[in-house]
């Protein structure tokens, strides 16, 4: 009987659905697209975290362990087959590099035997192109789909490296752990780029018999190192994650307002219905049921279609996400999402929880008051006054929470708290500034000009409606200026920082060059030659530089902080260090602090004298002179040979003059390098430049989808103003007011409004970025850099505001046009 | 075991290989091909010939430990080219090793593969200073000098590990027309030798530690070819024995394809080509052609395969050699029926027993069978 | 002033076509006012409609000023509203945001015709006054059709078309809103064509037809 009536009255407030398509298209677009872009982050965070998870396999076999030279160089082969034949049947060789294409993009490559893969791995391969000839001269690149798009590549075609050699022809081929590379056959790759080393021997799974064995045999120069990537990574990518989690909730919220606005327009055609059934004697109770279970059946709807198109995003997006995990911490990540049910129970769950705030509590708080008269548009808009202040305390509310939080605030998911927190204070703020700056204008408006001030006062009855949609605006401005800040500013920052450090004409990396009959070419004014080892520091990779403290780059180091223990750097004296920033952030030490490091001999304490700006390295990183580092780690190996060259005078002495480059490159080959080994200054400058935006397109990616999630609500809310005023535009027309006039009325305040919350999401949008740099970049990455706010990005969210407004305006203008005659006919009717 | 089809893939160079074995049927150019007169020259052939495209060295072993138990293993080593181009050196070496590792043990069977790529040293058959040797990983075959034998053998399995010193008896027998050695009448043919007769003794020692003392007979089969198969053999099926009067036998069919319908695939031996060679045991060797040999099936076994499924193998055989006299017939069973290699070419090997009047011991090697 | 002639128009409907107006005939001279009869669902509001150009004809012919209008744009009909014809109707249409002062003076301001001792005389004689800085919403039903016919003369405009003008209010105030209306319009110099369902109401105008089937037919005239 209960379910029946419930069954009944079910089906009365659900026809409201089917009567207004277009709010019910809206009400699933805010909730669906909100849901799609979190469930698009949490799927990728997931799958992420699951990579790294993998970590401990290589190309899907097992790689507990590395064998990496103690210096560096690589793994000669006759080292490897010993090993092998010694029974070590665990290893198997693994070249790893980075390449440059022709035309300056950059590449990594991986590649090993597969023959000598531990048997029960090779079932993670991936195969359908024959084997023989990824081993057997031509050979063949295999590359990702996503990669042989980014490279525009075709199979079959070769890909042309900088150095001028040409990779063996394109296969679209993933195998496990590829990530965003191109992998090759081991023999293919050393014989195509002219190596002769391994990059390292990965080890899968060694019991703890044959791991006593293994080092006990291996030669000194070689050291067995525990792979603990997947926990690195974990650390280091903490932060990342977290970034793309907030920015998604930010999506989900925009996409709230989008619900909550449509169900405050379907509140007005529903209260009726909600009166009818109650005077037709639906208690309360039943009403209450009734929407839980409206809410229920929408929840379901919406996270399902939000989970598909937020996979389907998610596959979208993963190949930027994969490029930035592989550029700043090199980790792989595969191109297989996973759905997991968790996601989707979470999903649902925030659906709920999104819709209940948004769609239950003001239905049910109007089923409360049904019986109470229907309200007009002049009712909506002094109401809207109430809200307002309402909104406004609540603004101050947060702000004081945010004014709380700061000064304590000493994790990132803290800092994440903070922003959201400004944000929504600002975005409840709105309607109260847009209230004031419309009561100023008007005020500064005179009487003569009394269209104008009639178009003003009309955003008195635009406001209420607009207001969600506007604030759902300042958000998606707000995080999109403010991250363009950021990412612009860290640009800028990297690249004069990158002017300072990468200050050598041409940078070599080799195996085997002859160092000293490089350098009595004529043509070299000066150079740098550095050495270094790899440790770990406290709970991460650091990795330990040998500088020339006289070299030009050293004398110019571009330094964050550091005390008067810098003259004593600079006269290599040993005990002084310098250490990047990360370091002084994440840690908290001081210049003029004590560390410890662990030499070959044991651990040492040095005295740090400053720190130096060191953008985007995940890692700590110490620099200290060269013959020190020589001293306390003999097996410290080549960190490549920095080379000043000559300038000649007719090329003004900016540009090396080709007769120079080519004369050195002569010299180069003739020492014993191999064509690819070295990287001219220009290239290596573009490449990071290169790697950086490539590193930061997801960024971009979701303050784009942002924008147009909240381009949805204002549309969404125009439809719903103007489908309302209808009658009201019927009767100007009937008392012969123009189009003209007409269109300044609708579009004046619209335009203030809209001005105005960009205008707003500037200082806002700056405050943010200044947050982020200061810090959250500090609490995530542990580097600052200066804060650069460009006009740039403000103009370009300016112009994209101004098309989504003209976008939705145009939709709105052809459904009123196409409408107004229909109701000119009902004018004056009775309903 | 989906990297099966993959390793099959590589190994037999062809982009489609329904059937494994025809690796062995390719009649591809450019190989160096097996003709008749050539002569075996020791101990230069027993080191690897890269221009053909197929090689082995074959050993298996009949052992007993103290306590009498039966024991087995055989130990090969294949090679093959993946092409005719000449490169066998270096990263881009034509070659690609495969050995298969098995041991009877009285508790079962275990076996073990594995794979590297020619040119680097990970595998190979050379003279490491001045010794034989063939090898992949830690897997080696070593003979005490550029001989092979005497030499030994060293394997692991599974975590037990084999350690045989093998000793030559008599001399190497050179199989069908002095090592030519026809496979049909289309001309396929290998070079192939053998050496029936060699002591073994030596240590197994058990995961756990335990150490083992074994001794037997031992059998080692050389063969190289371009094309050992004809298009219609699906396989073949080769007994190895050693009988209790010294002497030692030989035989294999190579099995034509059965047009008969419901027959048992490779039933009736009407057509198949049949092959042996008597060994004294001073090492006299005398070759059987085909109507000296009377080869039959008596009884098929079901044999677990590693996916589950299950085929019958023909593992009780009647063999008569009824030119050579009476006394020349056995009834030959397998020990152990569970002796299925699931590796890129699967096929079935083990110890058999072979009763008659002069009763004996050896191997049976069944391939080809889907 | 106003001449129809052979009107006709008809709506489509889901249970077939419906012929509203089957060839009407009218005429209403300057200055003069005409009440207009008939049934609920006769047909008089799309009459209106049709003269007030917020419809066309299906045939026949209008006549404004001795100005054929069944041949005017869209905009043209626009500029003929703003400036020579009124429409009362029973809501009424005031613009919320806007102060009772504000909206009175609309219509005369969009045609530039702002005549403010007028405008004080008609706040005056609807009672008004008090109430100029008010918003609509502040007033009663009764003061905000009188801010709305206040707003239909202020610019003297030709022709008055009221539609049931005090259809939404009580008996008392309807008889006050409706004789002021009617003085009004006469003071404004304007004509004026008004659906009424009270014939009281009716006998207050120089003429009065009955909508009946599509056909207009003068019942009683002064
Ligand atoms: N736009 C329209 N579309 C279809 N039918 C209409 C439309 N306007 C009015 N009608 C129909 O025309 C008839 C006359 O309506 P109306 O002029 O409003 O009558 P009145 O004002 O005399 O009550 C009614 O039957 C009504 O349903
Ligand atoms: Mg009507």
């Amino acid at each position: 009987m209960v379910s029946k009536r419930l069954g009944w009255t079910l089906h009365t407030l659900l026809s409201h659905y089917r009567h207004h398509p277009l709010q019910t298209l809206f009400l699933l677009t805010g909730l669906i697209t909100g849901v799609a872009l979190w469930v698009a982050v949490q799927v990728i965070n997931t799958h992420a975290r699951s990579s790294y998870q993998q970590a401990t396999q290589l190309l899907g076999a097992q790689a507990s362990h590395w064998i990496r030279p103690a210096g560096d160089g690589g793994i000669e082969l006759e080292q490897y087959i010993e090993l092998r034949r010694a029974g070590f049947r665990q290893l198997f060789p693994v070249l790893e590099q980075q390449l440059t294409t022709s035309d300056r993009q950059p590449l990594n490559l991986i590649a090993t035997d597969l023959l000598a893969l531990p048997m029960d791995s090779v079932g993670a391969f991936n195969v359908t192109a024959n084997w023989s000839e990824l081993m057997q001269p031509p050979f063949q690149a295999w590359y990702p789909q996503s990669l042989a798009e980014t490279l525009d590549l075709q199979p079959g075609e070769q890909l042309a490296l900088a150095s001028g050699i040409r990779l063996p022809a394109a296969v679209i081929q993933t195998q496990a752990q590829q990530g965003q590379r191109v992998f090759m056959d081991i023999g293919a790759a050393m014989t195509v780029l002219g190596r002769t080393r391994f990059s390292y021997l990965a080890v899968g799974g060694l019991t703890p018999v044959e791991q006593a064995a293994l080092s006990s045999i291996l030669p000194a120069q070689l050291q067995l190192v525990a792979n603990q990537q997947s926990l690195d990574l974990s650390e280091l990518t903490q932060s990342l994650h977290s970034n793309l989690t907030a920015m998604s909730l930010l999506s989900f919220a925009v996409g709230l307002f989008i619900v909550f606005n449509a169900v405050r327009f379907s509140l007005n055609a529903r209260s009726t219905t909600l009166a009818t059934l109650q005077e037709l004697g639906v208690s309360v109770r039943l009403l209450s049921v009734a929407i839980a279970v409206e809410t229920m059946i929408l929840s379901i709807i919406g996270a399902a279609a939000g989970v598909t198109l937020g996979y389907l995003l998610g596959m979208q997006l993963l190949p930027a996400v994969a490029n930035s995990m592989q550029n700043l911490y090199g980790a792989v990540i595969d191109h297989h999402l996973l759905l997991q049910p968790l996601t989707i129970l979470k999903a649902w769950g925030i659906t709920l929880a999104g819709l209940l705030f948004a769609l239950g509590w003001p239905l049910w708080q109007r089923s409360q008051r049904a019986l109470a008269s229907q309200r007009s548009i002049s009712d909506d808009w002094l109401q809207d006054g109430k809200a307002r202040r309402m909104l406004a305390l609540g603004a101050l509310v947060l702000l004081a929470l945010a004014l709380l939080l700061y000064p304590n605030m000493d994790s990132v998911a803290e800092g994440f708290a903070l922003l959201a927190l400004l944000l929504f204070a600002a975005a409840w703020l709105l309607p109260v500034l847009l209230a004031a700056a419309l009561a100023a204008l008007q005020s500064l408006i005179p009487e003569r000009a009394w269209r104008w001030r009639w178009a003003l006062n009309d955003g008195w009855t635009q406001l209420p409606v607009l207001r969600t949609a506007l604030m759902a605006l300042l958000l998606a401005l707000t995080a999109n200026f403010g991250v363009d800040t950021l990412v612009g500013s860290f640009r800028s920052a990297l690249e004069n920082w990158l002017d300072q450090r990468i200050a050598a004409d041409i940078y070599v990396n080799s195996e085997k060059l002859k160092v000293d009959s490089v350098l009595q070419s004529p043509l070299i004014i000066d150079h740098h030659q550095r050495n270094g080892v790899d440790l770990r520091w406290g709970l991460r990779p650091a990795q330990i530089y040998g500088l020339d403290t006289r070299a030009p780059d050293s004398l110019q180091l571009p330094l964050a902080m550091h005390n008067n223990a810098l003259a004593a750097w600079y006269r290599n004296e040993a005990g002084v260090v310098l250490a990047n920033e990360q370091v002084h952030h994440m840690t908290g030490i001081d210049p003029g602090d004590k560390i410890t490091l662990t030499t070959a001999a044991g651990p040492r304490k040095f005295t740090v004298a400053g720190f130096f700006y060191d953008y985007g390295n995940p890692f700590y990183r110490f620099y200290l002179p060269y013959d020190i580092v020589a001293t306390l780690w003999p097996d410290a190996g080549n960190r490549g040979l920095a080379l000043w060259l000559e300038r000649s005078a007719q090329a003004g002495g900016a540009d090396i003059s080709s007769s120079t480059s080519t004369a050195i490159e002569q010299k180069l080959l003739q020492a014993g390098a191999q064509p690819g080994e070295w990287v001219y200054r220009d290239d290596i400058l573009q490449v990071s430049i290169e790697i950086f935006d490539r590193t930061f397109a997801i960024t971009a990616a979701m303050g784009t989808l942002t924008l147009m999630v909240a381009g949805i609500a204002l549309l969404a809310s125009l439809l719903a103003i103007h489908q309302r005023r209808l009658p009201e535009y019927a009767h100007w027309r009937a008392i012969g007011v123009r189009r003209r006039e007409w269109l300044l009325i609708i579009l004046l305040p619209l335009a203030v409004c809209v001005l105005l919350t960009w205008l707003l999401s500037l200082p806002l949008g700056t405050l943010l970025a200044w947050l982020l740099i200061h810090d959250l970049n500090v609490l995530s990455f542990g580097w600052t850099m200066p804060m650069l706010v460009q006009p740039w990005p403000a103009v370009r969210l300016a112009l994209l505001t101004a098309v989504v407004v003209a976008t939705t305006l145009i939709i709105t203008l052809l459904q009123v046009r196409y409408r107004l005659p229909a109701t000119l006919k009902q004018l004056g009717g009775d309903g | 075991m989906r990297w099966l089809p993959l390793l099959l893939l590589l190994v037999a160079g062809a982009a489609t290989a329904d059937d494994v074995y025809d690796v062995l049927r390719r009649g591809d150019s450019g190989y160096a091909e097996v003709v008749p007169g050539k002569t075996l020259v020791f101990p230069a052939d027993h080191l690897a010939h890269p221009t053909y495209r197929i090689e082995w060295w074959y050993l298996t072993a009949n052992l007993t430990d103290e306590r009498g138990q039966n024991w087995g293993l055989h130990w090969t080593l294949f090679r093959q080219a993946l092409h005719a181009d000449g490169k066998t050196e270096g990263w881009t070496s034509n070659q690609v090793w495969m050995a298969h590792a098995a041991l009877t043990t009285p508790a079962g069977h275990r076996y073990e593969e594995r794979f590297a790529r020619g040119g680097i040293g990970q595998a190979g058959v050379a003279l490491e200073e001045g010794r034989f040797s063939a090898w992949l990983d830690d897997w080696q075959l070593q003979g005490d000098s550029a001989e092979i034998l005497p030499g030994s053998l060293h394997f692991s399995v599974d975590g037990t590990t084999v350690q045989l010193e093998l000793d030559m008896q008599t001399p190497w027998v050179l199989q069908g027309d002095r090592g030519y050695s026809r496979k049909s009448a289309q001309g396929q043919a290998s070079y192939y030798y053998s050496q029936p007769h060699i002591r073994v003794r030596g240590f197994i020692i058990e995961p756990a530690g335990e150490e083992i003392t074994v001794s037997g007979d031992g059998w080692l089969d050389r063969e190289w070819s371009s094309q050992p198969l004809a298009d219609n053999q699906p396989g073949w099926d080769w007994f190895s024995l050693h009988l209790q009067d010294g002497s030692a036998l030989m035989v294999y069919r190579l099995r034509h394809e059965n047009k008969r319908d419901g027959e048992r695939p490779n039933e009736g031996q009407h057509n198949h080509w049949l092959s042996g060679t008597w060994i004294t045991a001073d090492g006299h060797s005398r070759a059987l052609s085909a109507d000296e040999i009377e080869l039959t099936a008596l009884e098929y076994h079901r044999v677990e395969r590693a996916n589950d499924s299950a085929l019958e193998l023909p593992l009780r055989w009647s063999l008569a050699l009824p030119a050579m006299g009476d006394g020349y017939r056995w009834t030959i069973e397998a020990m152990d029926p569970h002796h299925w290699l699931a590796t890129a070419f699967p096929y079935w090997e083990g110890p058999v027993v072979a009763e008659g009047s002069n009763p004996g011991i050896g191997y049976l090697e069944l391939t080809g069978y889907q | 002033m106003l001449q129809l002639t052979d009107l006709y128009k008809s709506f489509h409907q889901p249970d077939g076509d419906i012929k509203v107006l089957d060839g009407v005939n009218f005429t209403l001279d300057e200055g003069r006012s005409a009440a207009l009869l008939g049934e609920s669902g006769s047909g008089k509001s799309t009459l209106l409609h049709l003269i007030a150009g917020l419809d066309r004809p299906d045939s026949g012919s209008i006549q404004l000023q001795q100005r054929e209008m069944t041949q005017l744009t869209d905009s043209e009909w626009n500029e003929v509203r703003r400036s020579e014809l009124s429409l009362v109707f029973q809501q009424y249409h005031l613009v919320p945001t806007l102060s009772v002062a504000n909206n009175l003076q609309l219509q005369a301001r969009l045609c530039q015709r702002l005549d403010e001792e007028f405008r004080d005389y008609l706040v005056e004689r609807l009672g008004i006054t008090r109430l100029l800085r008010r918003l609509p919403h502040q007033l009663s039903g009764g003061q905000q059709q009188r801010v709305a016919i206040a707003r239909a003369l202020l610019h003297r405009p030709g022709l008055v078309l009221a539609d049931e003008p005090t259809g939404n209010l009580d008996e008392g105030s309807s008889d006050a809103v409706m004789q002021l209306l009617v003085d009004l319009v006469s003071q404004a110099g304007s004509s004026l064509l008004m659906v009424t369902h009270s014939p009281a109401m009716a006998a207050h105008l120089d003429a009065q037809w009955q909508l009946h089937n599509g056909q207009l037919t003068l019942i009683e005239e002064q």
